[in-house]
């Protein structure tokens, strides 16, 4: 069964829609990179499928489920996002917030219990911040908060993580650093997920598929050496970069050139 | 760093014991049962209620700078007592559900403006409450500056004082308001977990799976009722409930588990302090809403300067 299955989406953020009759089909397990430019919908594709927006016409449905047919904690067990950045007006502690994920799993006045604690422990050991819990959530770095929220969404335990950009404010240590967290969340735990990202050499090296996304239509959705492809590219963001083969991995990479 | 707030209820019965014996009139037994006491139980209920509101929706609208009177609801309070007080002398048993049926009518104005294609957003229900108690304060002084009453019983009326004179039906009524709203706080406090998430973002706290909208659309009602229950009965009180639930999160951290019972351990004892301050240091009686900021204030200033 897919995980996720966009029947004849319509979406817009104003009269005319962003996506029309838009429709996708994700395995589960699958690691789908999404690139495009800016303004294409990629942000919107992920709050669509998070819930966060709600399409006009058409359905999302999750393991076969019609995602609005489920109840809230139900979708929050099953679904995890992560926006690109995350300000925190009150400087909870980081272990607090990451607790936050626990939430679907609890009832009206359950207190936390163990089991909870020793989830977010392993949150914070996956994601490497387990010795910053005692520390407010501002009073951290952009990439240790970042993976702090991370660590949040992975305590919901969800199937499916949805990541925005996650990587936008980040050092390139700390986007490698993110990426093999979710290469090892995709590989072990079989989760699926969905990232978009601006650097499509950074999505080439983790994700198994590629979606190149423009105006709110799929141009490509393959495997990333049949979608990062010159003229796929030039159709799309209006620049001919030259593509030849990562040095080391068996992936396409992209080399940009300020003359043409 | 005490890390329990129920410790606060000790300090609290000592303020409430002091409140009681302090005053003209000396330690009577019949001053004690029918002046003061009453005076003490509305201490505690408005500096309590004030408080703990002030706390949930600086969580819910993520603003630190929210009280309970920024929903328009004690504008619409206040214009039902001067309203009330237009045609004379009216005695005193009709003004708080007066008051009381105009913050409701604030609050329907105030719900309604606030829809946005049929959702409620936390930024329009701040803008429509804005909007809404510069209506009602206008109305306000327009039905001031008709009124037969002297402005300055009006001032005392409006800028919340606790010597309300109960009788025997309006002291039941009061209760019975007390008791609904001791329940009213609980089941607000059982949310205490979805405000600590959705007070870290809305998009953070449906994708974790909390019915924001119909949490934001039960918390403003339900806050809005309780504000008018206590503007009805003691006028507005500044500062307290603005006040308040930030000395809570300097004592608790951000935990709304704490710091809403906190701020109403904290909101009474300071308003009964208020109260004593308002009624033994000078010849008349203060305007409580002048002592509650003439407290307000320096501590603001201190928060500030450690920011």
């Amino acid at each position: 069964m897919d995980a996720i299955l966009l029947k004849e989406l319509s979406f817009g953020y104003t009269k005319e829609n962003l996506f029309q009759n838009f429709s996708l089909s994700i395995p589960e397990g699958d690691f789908l990179g999404i690139i495009g430019p800016n303004g294409s919908g990629k942000t919107t594709l992920l709050k669509l499928i998070a819930g966060l927006l709600k399409s006009t016409s058409g359905q999302v449905l999750v393991f076969g489920e019609d995602l609005f047919h489920r109840k809230p904690k139900e979708r929050g067990r099953l679904i995890g996002y992560m926006p690109q950045e995350s300000h925190f007006l009150w400087n909870f502690k980081v272990k607090e917030v990451v607790l936050m994920g626990r939430y679907p799993y609890h009832r009206r006045f359950e207190r936390e219990k163990r089991e909870d604690f020793e989830i977010a422990d392993l949150a914070m050991r996956l994601t490497n911040i387990i010795d910053l819990k005692d520390r407010g959530i501002n009073n951290i770095s952009t990439g240790e908060r970042q993976r702090a929220v991370l660590a949040r969404v992975l305590c919901q335990n969800p199937k499916i993580l949805l990541l925005d950009e996650v990587t936008s404010h980040l050092d390139i240590g700390q986007a490698i650093e993110i990426l093999r967290i979710l290469r090892h969340l995709n590989t072990t735990y079989k989760i699926t997920c969905l990232f978009s990202s601006h650097d499509i050499n950074l999505a080439a090296m983790v994700a198994k598929r590629i979606l190149l996304l423009a105006k709110g239509q799929v141009i490509a959705c393959d495997r990333p050496d049949k979608v990062i492809l010159p003229e796929l590219l030039e159709k799309v963001y209006s620049i001919r970069p030259l593509i030849t083969t990562h040095p080391k991995l068996n992936i396409p990479w992209v080399i940009l050139n300020l003359r043409e | 760093m005490r890390n329990n707030p129920s410790l606060l209820l000790f300090p609290l019965i000592a303020i409430i014991f002091l409140s009681l014996s302090l005053g003209p009139g000396g330690v009577r037994g019949e001053i004690i049962f029918k002046i003061r006491l009453p005076r003490v139980l509305l201490g505690i209920f408005a500096g309590g209620v004030l408080s703990f509101v002030g706390g949930v929706l600086q969580g819910l609208l993520e603003n630190p700078l929210c009280d309970p009177y920024i929903l328009g609801i004690a504008s619409g309070a206040t214009f039902g007592v001067s309203l009330s007080l237009l045609f004379g002398h009216v005695s005193y048993f009709f003004i708080p559900p007066f008051a009381f049926a105009f913050s409701l009518l604030s609050l329907f104005f105030v719900y309604t403006l606030a829809q946005v294609s049929g959702r409620i957003q936390k930024l329009s229900l701040i803008l429509s409450g804005v909007l809404i108690s510069f209506l009602f304060s206008s109305l306000s002084i327009l039905a001031m500056t008709f009124s037969k009453q002297p402005l300055a019983q009006i001032i005392y009326l409006i800028m919340g004082n606790l010597s309300v004179l109960f009788s025997p039906l309006t002291l039941m009524s009061f209760l019975i308001v007390f008791i609904i709203s001791l329940i009213l706080l609980y089941f607000l406090f059982s949310y205490a977990q979805e405000l600590n998430i959705l007070s870290t973002g809305e998009e953070a706290a449906i994708s974790v799976g909390i019915d924001t909208e119909r949490l934001v659309r039960m918390v403003f009602i339900i806050s809005s009722l309780l504000t008018g229950f206590v503007v009805s009965f003691v006028g507005s009180i500044s500062f307290v409930g603005l006040v308040v639930p930030h000395i809570a999160r300097a004592l608790y951290g951000y935990d709304h588990r704490k710091i809403l019972p906190a701020s109403f351990l904290l909101g009474s004892s300071l308003l009964l302090i208020s109260d004593i301050f308002a009624r033994t240091t000078a010849p008349v009686e203060l305007p409580l809403s002048v002592v509650t900021a003439l407290f307000g204030v320096p501590f603001f200033f201190y928060r500030l300067r450690r920011l």
